[in-house]
């Protein structure tokens, strides 16, 4: 049956000539859009090698210094490409990938990769992820808007019926013969995922999500196609749906995610981090500590302690700080993390959005990642400081002079090797979207019982 | 000429009613096997609604349907099996070839033929061998009328119901299909055909059935047929019927 129908529509559309333009066109924006996506890709691969390798060079060849001079000496450590975001980037090129890790401060990714683009560049980016949750349910709405309503247009709707062919087999015949067409799009991205990328349950779940938003606009293409009067009004009601849900809707949807959970602005939270860290209270805890400790060691001056305090301070003071930032820190995660929620929430409205927000999560390039970098690169920071601190606090006493420290102690700090989070870990954070995906299908195939029944009411014309 | 008794299609005192208009007030008939049976009746007088509730489109408000045993409100799909519906306008795909039409409506309806067996059916209904690979877009209507004969061969139907099929057809084109009417009724098809070819309906009918307001007016045995002047007599029943 998928066979036959399959060869009907594909005679009938290359005679016609549409079919083959369209799969042409999108077989070429998608083909484009992975070259210009592998080329980007390879090159951060390349990049964010070359920064790790040069950064642990440059940290283990500094030199002899005071432990506290490397720490403020720093290091860099870049997020690295996860493999599907050669074809889902997320919001890789709109956050930063490098984040500095030194004393005293913890510091915002920097260096968003969009802004190595020249500004117009950016309303011309085509990407994989773009070119199969944007352009793909446009190829299915202009593939399949007339399956039904040009049958019924030109009478063979009803003579087919009058053939005994029920109207579920047709109706069906015609939806997966339209998903074959559709899901051959998505064969490209298939080899790409076994050609770059371990077989692992993301690339799986990457794929899967896919196949299941094509079957979402293949049902509704075809029942609005049944349900349509003409095959003109089926095209306008789907290109309608189509803007409103994969243009209008996401729009529309991050704007009010934004205005009902509004962030501070980065400026104003650089700025906190400085006077909320920084301020009288925290002297005034650093000189409790330095009471306390000179009574358990029963002296009377730092002088006579048996390590140096000026390391002990140090780390008593980045502890101070890290409580700070991880109270700073967590209420703009938070408010970011809302507006993150409120959008996927959306996503029942709009199967692009419970899409997008699927498909960045699985390819790693979403804002929950971003923050799981964040988080282990703070964490390196931590590991560094204390490390650099307590070598000086048990050291630099012993010497006359000041104190240096070695390559002995650079290589201590292990090199920041960053995994992302196994899907599993955040599955869960993921249900809305997922959920939304279900319930747009669930819909669907209500949908689809209706348009059975109109298909028959069709019978009486 | 000789007609089986066999009875195909059974209407019994059928009724159906759109809001205010009854478009079938009682209407009872029957074709045989093998027999050509002509429904005349002006335009509203219940011959599409009687054909929508013969392939089971229309549930009828009261009365009985049969078509070989099987009553397609209770199992359409069998009714739908043992019948062939030629509709004024066969319905075809532009632009697949005629052959390419008559296998896809019948692999559709799950009908399984060699590709052979396909082209012997366009051969039988008389379609140039040279059309056969033409698209159909390029086809006259008789030519088109031929398919359609030939898709509704390919079910081997027991019954087949023909909407105004010489509508619009020249007159050497009607000559040919009414041959092929007459041929398909000798192989025992019960032929129902809903027309307004007074002409065609003398010629190749061997009964002749007049509606008028969903009524059963008159029915003229093949005798009488070819005795009386059909037109006078059409014309006497549906007086005063509204037409267009």
């Amino acid at each position: 049956m998928l066979t036959l129908a399959l060869k009907k529509e594909w005679v009938d559309a290359k005679r016609q000539g549409q079919l083959s333009w369209l799969l042409g066109i999108a077989a070429l924006l998608l083909l484009v859009a992975c070259l210009s996506s592998w080329q980007s890709h390879s090159q951060y691969v390349a990049d964010q090698q070359a920064v790790s390798e040069s950064e642990r060079s440059r940290w283990l060849n500094q030199g002899d210094k005071g432990p506290h001079s490397a720490a403020h000496y720093g290091t860099y450590v870049m997020k690295p490409a996860s493999p599907l975001s050669l074809l889902d980037a997320g919001l890789q090129d709109y956050q930063g990938n490098v984040i500095r890790l030194e004393a005293h401060t913890r510091n915002n990714a920097l260096f968003r990769p969009i802004q190595d683009t020249l500004s117009i560049a950016r309303f011309g980016q085509l990407s994989p992820a773009f070119v199969l949750q944007v352009l793909l349910p446009l190829l299915v709405v202009l593939i399949g808007f007339g399956l039904v309503a040009t049958e019924r247009e030109q009478g063979t709707l009803k003579q087919l019926l009058a053939m005994g062919v029920s109207p579920a087999r047709l109706f069906f015949s015609k939806t997966l013969m339209l998903f074959t067409i559709a899901s051959a799009l998505l064969i490209p991205v298939a080899l790409s995922i076994l050609i770059f990328n371990t077989i692992e349950l993301r690339a799986g779940l990457f794929l899967g999500v896919y196949l299941l938003y094509v079957l979402i606009w293949c049902l509704l293409t075809v029942a609005i196609s049944s349900l349509a009067n003409s095959a003109r009004k089926a095209l306008i009601i789907l290109l309608s749906l189509w803007v409103f849900t994969s243009l209008l809707l996401p729009k529309l949807a991050m704007y009010y995610a934004t205005t009902a959970n509004p962030v501070i602005s980065s400026q104003a939270f650089e700025s906190r981090l400085k006077s909320d860290v920084y301020t009288p209270e925290r002297e005034q805890a650093i000189f409790e500590f330095k009471q306390q400790t000179l009574a358990h060691y029963k002296v009377s001056t730092t002088d006579q302690l048996p390590f140096n305090w000026g390391g002990a301070q140090l780390q008593f003071g980045e502890q101070y700080a890290d409580k700070k930032f991880d109270l700073l820190f967590a209420e703009r995660n938070n408010q970011l993390q809302y507006q993150s929620n409120t959008y996927q929430q959306l996503g029942i409205l709009s199967p692009f959005i419970a899409l997008q927000t699927l498909s960045m999560g699985l390819a790693a390039t979403d804002f929950k990642h971003h923050l799981h970098f964040a988080a282990e690169a703070e964490k390196q920071r931590r590991l560094i400081q204390q490390t650099l601190n307590f070598n000086q606090r048990d050291n630099a006493h012993k010497t006359t002079g000041h104190y240096k420290a070695g390559v002995e102690l650079w290589q201590k700090i292990p090199t920041f090797n960053y995994q992302s989070p196994s899907f599993s870990q955040l599955y869960q954070q993921y249900m809305p979207s997922f959920l939304n995906l279900l319930a747009w299908l669930v819909a669907l195939t209500v949908l689809c019982a209706f348009t059975l029944k109109k298909i028959k009411r069709e019978e009486q014309r | 000429m000789t007609i089986q008794s066999d009875v195909v299609i059974t209407i019994n005192n059928l009724k159906k009613q759109f809001g205010d208009y009854q478009a079938l007030n009682g209407l009872s008939l029957n074709v045989n096997k093998g027999e050509i049976l002509a429904l005349l009746g002006p335009n509203g007088a219940g011959k599409t609604t009687t054909i929508n509730c013969l392939l089971g489109f229309l549930k009828p408000d009261s009365g009985e349907i049969n078509i070989a045993g099987t009553d397609p409100q209770q199992d359409v799909i069998t009714a739908r099996e043992k019948i062939a519906y030629i509709p004024e306008q066969v319905a075809l795909y532009p632009r697949l070839t005629g052959i390419e039409n008559l296998i896809y409506f019948s692999k559709m309806a799950q009908i399984e033929k060699t590709e052979l067996e396909f082209k012997e059916l366009l051969k039988f209904v008389g379609l140039p061998e040279h059309a056969f690979s033409k698209q159909v877009a390029g086809y006259s209507k008789g030519m088109r009328q031929k398919v359609g004969i030939a898709i509704a061969l390919a079910k081997n139907a027991q019954a087949l119901i023909l909407d105004e099929p010489t509508s619009g057809l020249d007159p050497s084109a009607s000559h040919e299909f009414s041959h092929l009417l007459k041929k398909l009724a000798s192989q025992g098809v019960a032929i129902l055909m809903a027309t307004h070819d007074l002409f065609r309906a003398q010629e190749d009918a061997h009964r002749v059935a007049i509606i008028n307001q969903g009524q059963l007016v008159d029915t003229l045995g093949f005798e009488q047929i070819k005795q009386v002047q059909l037109e006078t007599v059409y014309l006497e029943h549906i007086k005063g019927a509204v037409t267009c």
